[in-house]
């Protein structure tokens, strides 16, 4: 991702709001005085609309898999819908590659959707009265391809999910799992630049869920899209993330990496989330590294940059004094203090 | 928050216990005033002729004049329905029945394989040897026409409620009085505005047919899944896209499920519209011999009709259901059989009219009829009299009017009112001290009630009374509502005639929530008698109303009693459905819950599945009142005072105006106990959370 700092990032999101109820706009700029968005929400409140998404500000980097996570009613899934415009915002803007999608014209946004925009759905949204391959053919068929096309590029895409051979079955007839990846292979077949997913694997069983989201990572790993995941899950967010933003009451409460929102909570509500999260797994060997480099280290223990704390802390855990840490190449780039190291382990005990 | 909630919600409930007995209070003090001061205060119980105002008269000259202005572009409609109308007819009546004999066979084997196709051949066989064959493909070109028009008509209205949200409400209050209305109210204007003829059937059979349509196809788009249609919205479709490629074809099965209540509804009605003749089908057969007292022939004709019904309703339902795809060769084959037959046929001369073998049936059954009743004459005399004696008439009439020494053996006296209301006051004073004071108060108006008969009651009473139950049902909005509506009808000049009609209705669908709560009840706790009930049921709800007129004819000639008996047949139906599926459709957890807690079957029954049942039984008991409704136009044909004999004698004189009227006195009459049943379900379905 270092790469792509000098474009302009792939969705911009700005004071997005998103407030239920009748005259939801006017009550807003009404409102709008009451200055920050607490006073704000709770202004709307009063008048018994409902402020499902506010002021959200975020930006999602070309390639970056952006994840958003909240409990449910957090307005994570209104959130996406406003991105996407499935729902009408009701204020702020959402810029996808510069171009500020809550003005497109209808026209604009069904060509958008023809050619930029793919969405994964919960429940998978397939269409009973299609087969496998009509489904996945359906947004080339909107794009007005022919038929035999249509269906190459299905049997295409629904290869890279793993479903050959399953092209004319109705979704009907397929496990949980295999018609989450349909709705991918749907999703993907007009071949989109963003990606939309909403809790694609939550409707999944545990096991299946572990596999899809491996394979999940590795058809992103070859295909780099710019995508942003809903979940409600901790582990799996921990997991997928480039980045994360943390949503509670329709607010977002934090963003950062998975390492900066499990070392670096900005209040209890986050931290209430990675308290079950074993963070050595999580958390880099260079978030606890010493200021300055000693000398005199013992040798080289084999602890490398981008290492996680727990196997840092295996390579270790018999030595009580500071250890160096190399790159890749055997670089000394710093060092490490092995009960800084089981420090970070531990648990916040309350 | 959920402490808050419960507190507000205990709150509510009280208040409801205040507003009912509040209620029953306040109409008690008006039958009251009523009972005692009637005589001086005469404008309280007859409504002044000087305050009547002509509403026929002006219905009349204002439904008149729309006539006159669209008369011409009707006529014009007519004249083009008349094509498609005649080549149907040619085509079903001209073809050798061998070849349509085969072409249901086969379709019956493309729709649901063996059963289906023997259904079409037996049913169809059937209709070839009863010697109707002509009547009947007359009556089935009827509905072919009128089907995809009401189909069409329905789906339209069904999408346009579907895209303009704002609009679902009016448009489900216009599918409300298209099925409501009377089905022969809008026979008359429609026989102005299209002449005599056919088309008039076809038109009242698609405005009759659509609605269920309309219906169904709003209820499947409101069903498809939000996440299928944002995966079209998000596949790029058009809004156009979205409805015909994706939500269309995802709420199919309920489309289908409307297409099988089209269908019935087209059939029922173009049975109906054959009192206005005109076109020889199986319908104006049964209308003729059953005015002729022919009652084999009548039966005859009406178990085609029942066959026809059968047929087409089983094979239509079987489209809504997911099914495995049949094998075309031998649909393919079937078909090759038929039209072979006809070629042979058509060679040989033979044809169906001449077969008539049921004819000897017919006469049996006419004359076993006969026979039964001259032998048990006395019997059925007995029920008959029995029933109008101790039953309806005081219903009607009130015990004071219905005692007489010719029946009952003495005169009601002023000293049986005081007893009677003094045992009555007992019961009450009783109910009111184990803290039922809403239902205290009932107990005295059915008293009151039972006294002075329906058809005679005070109009401030009804109007206030109904008001007052829709105050405690829905609120001051709804309770206006209904006095409103009510209120036209007073003004109008036709309350006495909807008095009578509230009597017969009332008194139909006492009997049928008695009846059928029984049954649905005993179908509930036995799954054998559900085996036996069940068909019944089926059978019941697939004839057209029409054929119900013929049996209690055949044993109780013309009469009031034989149109309750023919309203009950009908009506009683979907008492018993909803009881049984209310009462077996308790959640297992909550039953294993009970079992759990060591509760036996019948407590289980009372304690848990009764209460729960509430509101679906509520909802059967307002199928009930609309199909009581339904049926009671239907039955003025066999002899019932009220709107349902006014509706019908304009018919008779092409009188727009009182049709018209009557015709919406009686949507009134279904609508105002249609939204007081609601409120009620409505309101235990809250209570119930659900």
């Amino acid at each position: 991702m270092t790469e792509k700092n000098s474009t302009a990032p792939a969705i911009a999101v700005e004071g997005l709001w998103q407030v239920f109820g009748e005259n939801a706009a006017s009550a807003l700029r009404d409102a709008r005085s009451a200055g920050d968005e607490k006073s704000i929400a709770e202004k709307l409140k009063e008048k018994s609309l409902i402020p499902a998404v506010r002021a959200a500000n975020f930006e999602v980097k070309s390639g970056e898999l952006f994840v958003i996570m909240g409990l449910s009613g957090s307005g994570k899934s209104t959130l996406i819908r406003c991105i996407s415009r499935l729902i009408e915002p009701t204020a702020g803007s959402v810029r996808i590659d510069g171009e500020d999608i809550l003005q497109a014209s209808d026209k604009r946004l069904i060509e958008l959707r023809r050619h930029k925009l793919g969405m994964v759905f919960q429940h998978f949204g397939l269409f009973p009265h299609m087969t496998v391959a009509d489904n996945v053919g359906f947004p080339l068929k909107m794009q007005g391809m022919g038929k035999a096309e249509r269906r190459a590029r299905a049997l295409e895409v629904l290869e890279m999910v793993d479903l050959n051979g399953r092209e004319d079955t109705y979704p009907r007839n397929l496990s949980g799992g295999q018609r989450q990846r349909v709705g991918i292979a749907r999703s993907l077949a007009v071949n989109p630049d963003i990606w939309f997913l909403d809790e694609p694997f939550s409707a999944l069983d545990p096991l299946i869920r572990r596999q899809l989201q491996d394979e999940f990572l590795n058809i992103q790993a070859t295909l780099k899209k710019s995508i942003v995941f809903i979940t409600h899950d901790i582990q799996e967010a921990l997991k997928l993330a480039d980045r994360i933003a943390i949503m509670k009451d329709g607010e977002v409460v934090q963003i950062g990496t998975p390492e900066e929102i499990i070392l670096h909570p900005v209040n209890d509500y986050v931290a209430e989330f990675s308290k079950d999260v074993p963070k050595g797994r999580h958390a880099r060997v260079e978030s606890v590294l010493m200021e300055g480099i000693p000398a005199n280290m013992p040798d080289d223990p084999g602890i490398r940059v981008g290492m996680s704390i727990d196997a840092a802390l295996s390579k270790c855990m018999d030595l009580y004094e500071p250890v160096p840490v190399r790159d890749a190449q055997g670089e000394l780039i710093g060092a490490v203090n092995p009960h800084e190291l089981a420090k970070a382990l531990q648990a916040e005990e309350t | 928050m959920s402490a808050v909630e419960t507190a507000s919600q205990d709150q509510a409930r009280r208040l409801q216990i205040t507003r009912g007995s509040v209620a029953a209070l306040l109409v008690l003090v008006i039958a009251a005033i009523c009972r005692f001061w009637g005589e001086e205060l005469t404008w309280l119980v007859s409504w002044p002729d000087a305050l009547t105002v002509p509403m026929t008269d002006w219905v009349g000259a204002g439904v008149g004049w729309f006539l006159a202005v669209f008369k011409p572009i009707a006529r014009v409609f007519s004249y083009l329905l008349e094509f498609p109308m005649t080549w149907v007819g040619g085509l079903l009546g001209g073809a050798p029945w061998p070849l349509i004999l085969g072409s249901v066979t086969a379709l019956g084997w493309l729709i649901g394989g063996a059963r289906m196709a023997a259904l079409g051949f037996f049913g169809f066989g059937f209709v070839v040897i009863s010697g109707y064959w002509l009547e009947g493909m007359n009556t089935l070109a009827l509905v072919a026409v009128s089907v995809p028009l009401a189909a069409l008509l329905g789906a339209g209205i069904g999408i346009f409620a579907f895209e303009y949200p704002k609009l679902k409400s009016s448009v489900n209050v216009v599918l409300d009085v298209m099925q409501t209305m009377p089905t022969f109210a809008y026979l008359t204007p429609l026989l102005v505005l299209f002449g005599f003829g056919p088309v008039v059937g076809l038109i009242a059979s698609a405005i009759f047919a659509a609605p269920p349509m309309a219906r169904n196809v709003l209820l499947g788009l409101e069903r498809v899944e939000p996440e299928i249609r944002e995966a079209a919205v998000m596949s790029g479709g058009t809004r156009r896209q979205q409805l015909f490629l994706v939500e269309l074809p995802a709420a199919s099965q309920q489309i289908m499920v409307g297409f099988n209540q089209c269908l019935m509804a087209a059939l029922s009605m173009v049975i109906i519209a054959a009192v206005i003749g005109g076109f020889e089908d199986i319908g104006w057969e049964v209308l003729l011999t059953m005015r002729k007292a022919l009652f084999g022939p009548a039966f005859l004709a009406g178990s085609v009709i029942v066959v026809f019904a059968v047929v087409i309703d089983r094979m239509s339902a079987a489209l809504a259901e997911p099914r495995p795809a049949q094998d075309k060769r031998v649909a393919l084959g079937i078909f090759a059989i038929g039209a072979l037959v006809a070629v042979w046929a058509v060679i040989a001369g033979w044809n169906p009219a001449g077969i008539a073998a049921m004819d000897g049936v017919a006469d049996k059954v006419d004359h076993g009829v006969g026979q039964f009743t001259a032998n048990h004459g006395a019997t059925l005399d007995t029920i008959k009299n029995t029933s109008m004696f101790y039953g309806l008439l005081p219903l009607r009439i009130g015990l004071s009017d219905a005692v007489l020494p010719f029946t009952w053996g003495f005169a009601w006296t002023a000293q049986h009112s005081f007893v009677f209301y003094a045992v009555f006051a007992a019961i009450a004073a009783l109910v009111a001290l184990r803290g039922h004071l809403p239902q205290a108060g009932l107990v005295l108006i059915g008293a009151y009630v039972l006294e002075t008969g329906i058809a005679q009651l005070p109009w401030a009473f009804v109007i206030f009374g109904v008001g007052a139950v829709g105050w405690v049902a829905g609120g001051r909005k709804l309770a206006i509502q209904v006095s409103v509506l009510l209120g036209l009808i007073l003004v109008s000049g036709l309350w006495e005639r909807a008095l009578l009609s509230l009597y017969l209705s009332g008194a139909s669908v006492a009997a049928c929530a008695l009846v059928g709560g029984v049954l649905g009840f005993w179908s509930a706790m036995s799954p054998r008698a559900w085996m036996v009930i069940r068909p019944v049921c089926d059978t019941l709800q697939t004839i057209p109303l029409f054929v119900f007129l013929i049996p209690v004819l055949m044993f109780f000639q013309i009469g009031e009693f034989s149109a309750f008996l023919a309203i009950c047949m009908y009506a009683v139906v979907p008492m018993i459905r909803y009881t049984r599926h209310g009462l077996i459709s308790t959640p297992e957890e909550m039953i294993e819950a009970a079992t759990a807690s060591g509760a036996g079957k019948w407590q289980t029954m009372f304690e848990v599945r009764a209460p729960y049942a509430a509101p679906t039984i509520l909802l059967g008991l307002n199928q009930t009142i609309l199909y009581a409704f339904a049926m009671l136009v239907i039955a003025a044909l066999i002899g019932t005072t009220g709107l349902g004999q006014s509706i019908f004698l304009a018919l008779g004189q092409a009188d727009v105006g009182l049709g018209v009227t009557a015709g919406v006195a009686m949507a009134i009459l279904a609508l105002v106990a249609d939204r007081l049943v609601q409120g009620f379900a409505e309101e235990r379905k809250q209570a119930l959370g659900l």
